[in-house]
């Protein structure tokens, strides 16, 4: 069994989005629905504003809240700490999406935010939201872990690459891109990364290198007093900063 | 089996068919039935043409109007419920003339609001089986489904007893009891279902499920005002409910809604004057159209009009009253619902508030869910003697 994680560098991340369109090509996600996005925020005034930003994937938490609330179980924590969704129990009610604290569940049955419509260009014949002309080979769609293009009516989200992570070897300590041994099991965001801001590995694991960035470089979970406990960390280092609002808010409206 | 030829015991049809149908009784009927059927086919055929891009929600904004207007019925049944328990269980006579009229109506609210909720639901004829046997004892959302359906069953059977003349059996009182502590659970995990959500500070609030069960009981009292006038003005008032309907009932109305006001005022400046990030959507609400209707005609007319002895006694001020509440506490509960999701989770500084105005179709649930009530309360009207009620020997 692993507690599987990652760590974000922010002193490293360009922002670029090189992750976020490295899931949604892995993940045959609908153009606008990130499960892995970037968010940007604007941080004091002039003369001394600047732009910050914050790579966001599923946290993964320990103690998840959107496992909690799911009537079904449809949602639920899996023993190597993946946070998934069985498709084939999810009925749609969507109150995962208002009890993630991250905003990380998308539901693709909403007006689509770019045009064409894809669900209109590459319609699907068996249930599915689309067809898309590029995916992962059919044998990969895994429903009961929320893998590959999702049926119609049903929420999904980020799996940290569950079809890949699944399959790495029992025991190994972290997922390095640059390693050709686990590379083909690393998630699709991290092996993508151009400046190496991310990091993977068994959070359980004493030999892993997540955990020696965590201790060593005082990794930081987001929104630490939801008592979610994301298995996702941050590190803000000297350069870097966590963002002080999860949304829009500066100052009192 | 021929249901309709089935009778009560005592001999009785059980189905009056071969009564005639008031006007009002007809009226409600076929209007309900032509407004219900019509809103209803377009909904589905939206639903099934466009999916749910029918609807304006999106993954910011995830519940929308549908969850409101389920929400406004499914308390209003809850505070019917409550208000036919205070004679069959707490034995207050006084409201015995009200009793079969209020759990007919505690029914077809729920009926209505599950209507609306299937309406809403990605897959509802999987959640059938689904919730069942997830047992997910963590989730609010399960015991309120659970909750709602034994609700639903003991109402039925509540309603069967006391149409069969069971007015003051141990088990009509076995069941009256069941049935009001499991509407009290049932609405008390519906507001439990949003007081929880702690990532959603508009929402969290330990008061929420006590708030849930004060606005659904003050919902049910406007609903048994208003419905009971629709037909007391054809019919006639009966003498011995006069002091009921005259007194105690727009008594119970002001006094209710009194305590509905003192509660929200709470929550209104508990959110403006609080720091925490996500209620300053209780500022961003002093600048919305729901929020002024909640306040002034669902609140502040009503309890202007009902605040003195002599226009209380008023059967259309009685009506106005009611029905401004009704269309104020449906805007309050999607005010709520607006509330708690204005603030987006983690989209960054530069996706802004979250928009949300009700889509076309998102509207015509309400005139579906009251089509579904009025043609529901025609034909109870017509076909059970909702106004029969038998109080005990000592009553009076």
């Amino acid at each position: 069994m692993a507690r599987w994680g990652m760590v974000i560098d922010l002193e490293k991340c360009t922002g670029c989005q090189a992750c976020t369109t490295a899931c949604s090509m892995e993940n045959s996600r609908l153009p606008g629905e990130n499960w892995q996005d970037v968010l940007f925020y604007n941080e004091g005034e002039y003369p001394s504003g600047k732009l910050t930003w914050l790579p966001r994937p599923c946290m993964h938490c320990e103690n998840a809240s959107c496992v909690d609330v799911c009537p079904t179980k449809a949602t639920y924590k899996d023993k190597d700490g993946f946070v998934l969704i069985n498709w084939d129990l999810c009925i749609g009610c969507k109150y995962c999406m208002i009890a993630c604290p991250y905003g990380v569940r998308f539901y693709a049955e909403e007006k689509q935010k770019t045009l064409p419509d894809v669900r209109e260009v590459w319609p699907s014949k068996d249930g599915k939201v689309w067809d898309p002309p590029w995916a992962m080979p059919e044998h990969m769609n895994d429903p009961k872990h929320g893998v590959g293009i999702q049926p119609r009516n049903v929420v999904s989200k980020c799996t940290f690459c569950y079809h890949r992570v699944s399959k790495a070897p029992q025991g190994t300590p972290d997922l390095d891109p640059n390693d050709p041994k686990t590379r083909e099991f690393t998630p699709a965001c991290v092996v993508t990364c151009a400046p190496t801001a991310r990091y993977f590995g068994d959070l359980d694991n004493p030999k892993s290198y997540v955990r020696q960035l965590i201790a060593e470089k005082r990794g930081v979970r987001l929104q630490d007093h939801t008592g979610n406990r994301p298995q996702v960390y941050y590190l803000a280092g000297e350069a870097a900063s966590i963002p002080e609002t999860r949304s829009t808010r500066t100052r009192k409206v | 089996m021929n249901i309709l030829a089935l009778r009560t015991p005592d001999g009785r049809p059980l189905f009056d068919l071969h009564s005639k149908p008031d006007g009002m009784s007809a009226l409600m009927m076929i209007g309900g039935a032509v407004v219900a059927g019509v809103s209803l086919s377009i909904v589905l055929f939206m639903l099934f043409t466009k999916g749910h891009a029918a609807y304006n929600t999106s993954s910011d904004f995830p519940w929308g109007a549908p969850i409101a207007f389920y929400m406004f019925f499914l308390l209003a049944s809850s505070g019917l419920s409550i208000i036919s328990s205070l004679d069959t269980v707490f034995g207050l006579k006084t409201f015995y003339p009200v009793a079969k009229r209020c759990i007919w109506l505690s029914i077809i609210t729920l009926v209505a609001g599950f209507t609306l909720l299937a309406l809403e639901l990605g897959n509802p004829f999987r959640l059938l089986w689904a919730i069942p046997i997830s047992a997910q004892y963590k989730s609010p959302m399960w015991w309120m489904g659970n909750f709602y359906s034994i609700d639903l069953a003991l109402l039925c059977i509540k309603f069967y007893l006391l149409h069969t003349g069971e007015w003051h059996s141990k088990r009509t009182h076995l069941i009256s009891v069941g049935s009001f502590v499991i509407c009290i659970f049932a609405s008390g995990t519906l507001g439990l279902a949003f007081g929880m959500m702690a990532m959603r500070p508009a929402w969290y609030s330990p008061v929420m499920p006590m708030y849930f069960i004060l606005t659904g009981f003050m919902t049910a009292v406007a609903f048994i005002v208003f419905f009971t006038s629709l037909v007391r003005r054809v019919n006639g008032t009966p003498e011995n409910v006069r002091k009921l309907f005259d007194d105690v009932l727009p008594r119970l109305f002001f006094v209710t809604l009194l305590a509905v006001v003192v509660t929200r005022f709470g929550q209104i400046v508990t959110g403006l004057w609080s720091n925490f990030e996500g209620m300053e959507a209780h500022w961003r609400s002093l600048g919305s159209v729901m929020f002024h209707i909640e306040v002034w005609v669902g609140f502040i007319i009503p309890l202007a009009l009902m605040s003195s002895r002599e226009r209380r006694a008023n059967v259309t001020i009685q009506m106005i009253s009611a029905l401004l509440f009704m269309v104020g506490i449906f805007a309050a509960r999607l005010h709520l619902l607006i509330m708690g999701q204005e603030v987006p989770l983690f989209k960054g500084y530069w996706a802004g508030y979250v928009e949300y105005n009700p889509s076309f179709t998102e509207w015509l649930l309400i005139p579906a869910g009251f089509g579904i009530v009025f043609m529901l309360y025609g034909a109870g009207n017509w076909l059970f003697n909702l106004a029969d009620h038998r109080a005990p020997a000592d009553a009076h």
